[in-house]
């Protein structure tokens, strides 16, 4: 079946003046995880929520599912309300620390979770072995979940949220406790999500993660938003230009810097080698291990 | 992307209920419950040889081997049965809750009734395979058994002079406490209970937060449950006899709110070799469904608000 048309005008994630609190205890007042977030985001788009420790990235992302009800404000994806059932049709979740039954192997779990969306037969079949291959976790399908490690833990996790082909992701932290290569490959599944038009909803702490995939980025700090925007507005300099040569000879190095220093106006700021992270060393030592 | 995604969901309740029953029916196995089936084999064989010491009669003799296998069968299915429905019903709500599991449940397009009614079910499935199990294991012991006292009996009361109408009506008792259709309805019975008991813990365990709690809760009421008949004839006889009204409303309350165990004794008459009548198995089957279904409807009032 082929969507209406009228489904792509519809936001793939709409919060709006979210507020959670949650009780503490009888006296105390009550804790304000989530103070006033509003939160649009389109169909095909990639958000990513940052914000340190507590400040209610979580919460956020429960109130969205409806396992929180919100104490004020709302939540709809694609349109229908965070509060009824259908509404979790066309997502895939992917909780923090996620923790699978320990009976079951990883073909067992991904049957169990397409079950629950109501697939069956050969279409699930293929939908597991399809996924299980996405997530390179061929060689452990039969082993059980008892003894994955926190990192395949994780990819049967995200492996689970997409089972029955969702239209919008939902992943808090989906590289936490994952190797630099395993957080890599998450990283090139969600750039596969977001070609096949899949919107992605994620919080992580490796922000350069999040600027590497993310269109959309939210700066949440003690539940309220602080800054949110398009990526490439909210981190670049307006006032600064990069130039990056190779091979330049202190000749001509000098040069230009007299020439910055004739022109009125402009001011260098610094002259250098610019430095790889030190994921990508680490990434590159790896690989040249690994030959 | 692919157009397959959005072909409508197909999943019904009854679908979604099956398959966390079945996966709540496979956790527990794996859990090895089933290992307790050899401990009921083992009592089953050896409540054989008790009882076979003093050789008074030939009526003695049939009835009291017979009866120490039965009561010995069904002690050990009403042990099993109601511990097994709370301490399974209690465990496996807290330890997904904890294990964040049912987070992702409940993130796919799962009604809250139905996880309930799923998990439910499932305790309910192991309960009812286990004691199908048992009433074969015990039916079977029995059913030998009964041949043999027959034969030994008929030997024994020739050579002591017996009628042959003696004789044969000497028979007909042993083939009445042999097994029966009254002893499958009086394993029907137990199940019943036992579907009493897991409802009553899934609703406690809605609400509290470990397994302990939701255990010794639910077996206060059991115990609860068994008196209460008693003392709610007492508090309406002293009602009649002039005391305060309030005393009956809160009796007749907890009479409605707690099931009432004493029920169930017919298990033990029907252990006695007595029939049971098809009428009082009905009662206790809409007892047992009355009860299941007010616990769940109530179990699902408290969860359906009920914040992870
Ligand atoms: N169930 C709950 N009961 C009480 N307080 C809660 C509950 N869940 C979250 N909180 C509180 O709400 C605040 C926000 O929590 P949340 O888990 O959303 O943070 P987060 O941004 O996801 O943090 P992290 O980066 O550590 O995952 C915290 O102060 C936390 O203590
Ligand atoms: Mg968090």
């Amino acid at each position: 079946m082929i969507g209406p048309p009228m489904a792509e005008t519809v936001p793939a994630v709409e919060i709006r003046n979210l507020v959670k609190d949650f009780k503490t205890s009888f006296r105390r007042q009550p804790l304000r995880a989530v103070d006033g977030v509003s939160i649009r985001i389109e169909p095909g788009e990639v958000y990513g929520l940052i914000g340190p420790n507590g400040s209610g990235k979580s919460t956020t992302m429960k109130a969205l599912l409806g396992l929180v009800a919100p104490t004020a404000g709302a939540c709809a994806i694609f349109g229908k309300d965070s509060l009824k059932v259908d509404s979790r049709d066309d997502v895939g979740f992917l909780p923090e620390n996620p923790y699978f039954y320990k009976h079951l192997s990883g073909a067992e779990t991904l049957r169990f979770y397409g079950k629950l969306c109501g697939l069956g037969g050969r279409c699930l079949q293929e939908r597991v072995d399809e996924l299980l291959a996405l997530v390179d976790l061929e060689a452990a399908r039969d082993r059980r979940l008892g003894g994955y490690s926190k990192g395949m833990l994780q990819r049967i996790g995200l492996a689970q949220a997409l089972i029955q082909e969702p239209r919008l992701v939902i992943l808090d932290e989906p590289t936490a406790g994952v190797d630099p290569v395993g957080s890599r490959q998450i990283r090139d599944l969600i750039f596969k999500l977001r070609e096949r038009g899949i919107t992605v909803f994620l919080c992580s702490h490796l922000l350069e993660q999040v600027q590497e995939v993310c269109d959309q980025v939210g700066i949440i700090f003690q539940g309220r938003m602080i800054r949110e925007g398009r990526l490439d507005d909210l981190i670049a300099i307006e006032d600064q230009t990069e130039i990056v040569l190779r091979d330049a000879s202190p000749g001509l190095i000098s040069q230009i810097t007299a020439l910055v220093e004739n022109t009125p106006g402009t001011t260098l700021v610094r002259t250098g080698k610019p430095r790889t992270t030190l994921e990508r060393l680490f990434l590159r030592e790896i690989r040249a291990e690994e030959r | 992307m692919s157009t397959s995604a959005h072909s409508p969901r197909q999943g019904s309740h009854c679908g979604r209920i099956l398959v966390i029953a079945v996966h709540a029916f496979t956790q527990l196995a794996r859990m090895k419950v089933f290992y307790f089936l050899a401990i009921f084999a083992v009592l089953a064989i050896v409540s054989n040889f008790l009882d076979w010491s003093q050789l008074a009669g030939p009526e003695a003799v049939g009835v009291n081997v017979l009866r120490t296998i039965k009561s010995t069968s069904f002690g050990a299915m009403h042990l099993f049965s109601v511990v097994l429905s709370v301490v399974a019903t209690a465990l496996l709500l807290p330890k997904d809750a904890e294990d964040r599991t049912l987070y992702t449940i409940l993130a796919k397009p799962v009604p809250r009734i139905d996880y309930l009614v799923g998990k439910l079910a499932g305790v309910l499935l192991l309960v009812f395979v286990s004691l199908v199990l048992m009433d074969v294991l015990m039916t079977v012991v029995l059913q030998i058994r009964t041949m043999m006292v027959a034969a030994e009996q008929e030997t024994m009361a020739a050579a002591m002079g017996y009628t042959p109408e003696a004789i044969a009506s000497l028979r007909a008792d042993t083939l009445a406490n042999g097994s029966s259709w009254a002893l499958q309805g009086a394993v029907f019975a137990v199940f019943l209970r036992a579907s009493i008991m897991a409802s009553l813990a899934l609703l406690v365990s809605t609400f509290s937060s470990s397994t302990l709690f939701t255990t010794m809760v639910s077996f206060v009421v059991y115990f609860i449950g068994h008196f209460q008949a008693d003392a709610r004839d007492f508090y309406l006889q002293a009602g009649q006899a002039g005391q305060g009204g309030l005393e009956r409303a809160i009796t007749l309350l907890v009479a409605l709110v707690l099931p009432d165990f004493q029920l169930f004794n017919v298990i033990d008459a029907v252990i006695e070799g007595q029939a049971l009548p098809v009428r009082m198995l009905g009662q206790l089957t809409l007892l047992g469904l009355f009860y299941a279904v007010v616990f769940t409807l109530a179990s699902w009032f408290i969860f359906s608000d009920k914040e992870f």
